[in-house]
């Protein structure tokens, strides 16, 4: 049974203009799930209506077999940690500790393993020696490593990363990438909403949105290999994969150098 | 020579009393024509505090900035408004995060507002409004929405925009990529570099993308723990042993091409800037 379940949702902040339309997807547990799109396709948005920061105008979500009403919110909401596109409106802390702490607060940790766990995720983010800073007086990155470790510090079973990543540099990059593959093999359920494909090929599962409608959904492969789809939704191929295809033209092609290809992609 | 920075150091003065040296020594000069400059390193190296002086949103704790022959220093503070007004309309900044930039009722009042703030007609402005939301990848009609009601992408090409219609000499532009989509980000590069081409303008752009510095730049500069590190071209960067001390990478073509002649083996004489070469290099060896 999926884990979180789309039936027919649809969405919009102004009247007869329709942001999402008819979406309906289902992410099973311990999936990682990448959401690609243009600019303005929908994907934060849908992000808020799971967690019911926006309510859907039509349809149903279900997560962990609850349908999500103004009375679950609240349980539903423990279960997700969301990193939001701009970290500046993930703040609410006086200090990037306290900031830390807010979502464990809210999950009412003791005291001590709030503390023990700042500490652990502060120094795995390196915002070790900025926890007595102010958060706005951060650089973007920090910023994005600062909400970072506030949500894994909240160890929910549901993560969603609205382009959590897009500010950092590439080995900053890299190590957060690296927590998500361990986070996914600890069995947590992962949403990540990006432009990367370098990113997305990591994930075992991928929605492509246009115009608030799910255009694809299915195995990364299947779908980041597949260039007239990505184009479509102003995405991309990887150089790699760009050029297998190319070669495929030149009617180059065997199964080795494709898979060679593919490997080089995944560790692009 | 429009920008020079003599020894700068720029501290911040942090809330619990503990200063902070984000700039250390830097030197550092920049032509109004003809250069197109990718300023990298890693997150919290000091870019975005380096880019503020150069319009003088924030000036030296000490040492000196010269733009355009003014000198900015700590001790002229209060160096009158009349003499930065003139100089930030030679100088447009798209800031690093567009919340920061944007507070207008609309779009179009916000792009509006940078040109009538530097003198131009209110006419022109609108019909410069017109023109710039299209380059930046959005249909006039957004000109009447909320600028605060946008989604990430879409806030900051009405930031770019709002840059471009002031017309600057020198475009100075804050990670004006992320979170961008691909083949937004790619049209405006492309618009980027089609204003430098036009107008022999200096464009200098914040990235974290290697495949930006490599493709597009003439000169690239390093930050890293609030020191210049690297001046110089490109393809001198990827060459240098201390890339991933610096927190940096390979771009894309380099990376592919190392990797190709590793599993492949098959050399390539020199770097290819262009997809197209390493297709060719494999069909050759193909029918070999
Ligand atoms: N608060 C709002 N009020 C009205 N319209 C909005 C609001 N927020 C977003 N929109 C519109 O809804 C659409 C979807 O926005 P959303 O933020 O979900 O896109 P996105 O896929 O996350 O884009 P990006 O890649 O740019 O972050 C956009 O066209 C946007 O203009
Ligand atoms: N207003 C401020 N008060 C105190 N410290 C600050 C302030 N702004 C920035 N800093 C600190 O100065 C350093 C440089 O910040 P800056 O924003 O210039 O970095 P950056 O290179 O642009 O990083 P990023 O790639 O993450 O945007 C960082 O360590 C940051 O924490
Ligand atoms: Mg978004
Ligand atoms: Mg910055």
């Amino acid at each position: 049974m999926a884990y979180i379940k789309l039936d027919n949702v649809s969405f919009n902040y102004r009247k007869d203009q329709p942001v999402l339309k008819n979406i309906s997807l289902e992410i099973n547990k311990g999936d990682w799930v990448s959401i690609l799109g243009h600019n303005g396709s929908g994907k934060s948005t849908l992000a808020k209506l799971l967690i019911y920061l926006l309510k859907a105008d039509k349809g149903t979500i279900e997560i962990d077999g609850v349908k999500l009403t103004e009375k679950t919110a609240l349980d539903i909401r423990k279960k997700i940690g969301i990193v939001f596109q701009n970290p500046d409106n993930q703040f609410v802390g006086v200090t990037v500790e306290d900031d830390i702490a807010f979502g464990m607060e809210n999950l009412c940790f003791d005291r001590a393993k709030i503390l023990q766990r700042i500490e652990t995720y502060s120094k795995k983010v390196n915002m070790h020696q900025y926890l007595k800073k102010e958060p706005h007086n951060l650089s973007g990155g920090q910023k994005q490593r600062v909400a970072i470790a506030g949500i894994l510090a909240m160890d929910t079973d549901i993560l969603i990363f609205d382009e959590a990543t897009s500010m950092l540099d590439p080995a900053s990059r890299d190590q957060i990438m690296d927590f998500i593959k361990q986070l996914k093999a600890e069995g947590k359920t992962i949403i990540t909403i990006t432009h990367d494909m370098k990113e997305a090929i990591k994930s075992n599962n991928i929605i492509i949105l246009n115009k608030g409608e799910v255009l694809a959904q299915g195995d990364t492969k299947k779908i980041l290999t597949d260039k007239r789809l990505l184009n479509t939704s102003n995405l991309e191929l990887l150089l790699p994969l760009k050029l297998m295809h190319r070669l495929k033209q030149e009617n180059i092609h065997n199964e080795e150098l494709g898979e060679i290809l593919w490997q080089l992609s995944l560790n692009a | 020579m429009a920008i020079k920075f003599k020894r700068v150091n720029y501290i911040y003065q942090g809330m619990d009393g503990t200063p902070f040296r984000a700039l250390k020594d830097i030197n550092l000069t920049i032509e109004e024509k003809g250069e197109f400059i990718t300023l990298i390193g890693e997150t919290g190296s000091g870019k975005s505090t380096l880019v503020q002086h150069m319009n003088a949103l924030i000036k030296p704790t000490s040492g000196q900035v010269e733009i355009y022959g003014i000198k900015i220093e700590e001790t002229k503070k209060k160096s009158s408004k009349i003499k930065l007004n003139p100089l930030r309309q030679k100088i447009g900044l798209v800031f690093q995060f567009p919340d920061y930039q944007l507070f207008e009722e609309t779009v179009e009042r916000d792009i509006m507002f940078g040109p009538m703030n530097f003198g131009i007609s209110k006419e022109e402005a609108k019909k410069r409004a017109k023109e710039v939301i299209q380059l930046v990848g959005l249909e006039t009609g957004y000109l009447e929405r909320s600028p605060f009601n946008l989604s990430g992408g879409e806030k900051k090409r009405v930031s770019i925009a709002g840059i471009l219609a002031m017309e600057p000499d020198i475009l100075v532009l804050d990670e004006p990529t992320s979170g961008l989509d691909p083949k937004g980000r790619d049209e405006l590069l492309e618009l980027f570099l089609s204003i430098h081409n036009k107008l022999n303008n200096t464009v200098l752009i914040i990235t974290h993308d290697m495949n930006t510095v490599y493709q597009y730049a003439s000169r690239v500069l390093v930050m890293n723990d609030g020191n210049l590190v690297f001046d110089g071209k490109p393809i001198d960067l990827f060459a240098s042993p201390k890339l991933s001390s610096w927190n940096l990478d390979k771009p894309d073509l380099i990376d592919l091409c190392d990797k190709l002649s590793e599993r492949l083996n098959i050399t390539f004489e020199n770097y290819p800037k262009d997809l197209e070469k390493v297709v060719a290099r494999i069909k050759a060896g193909y029918h070999e």
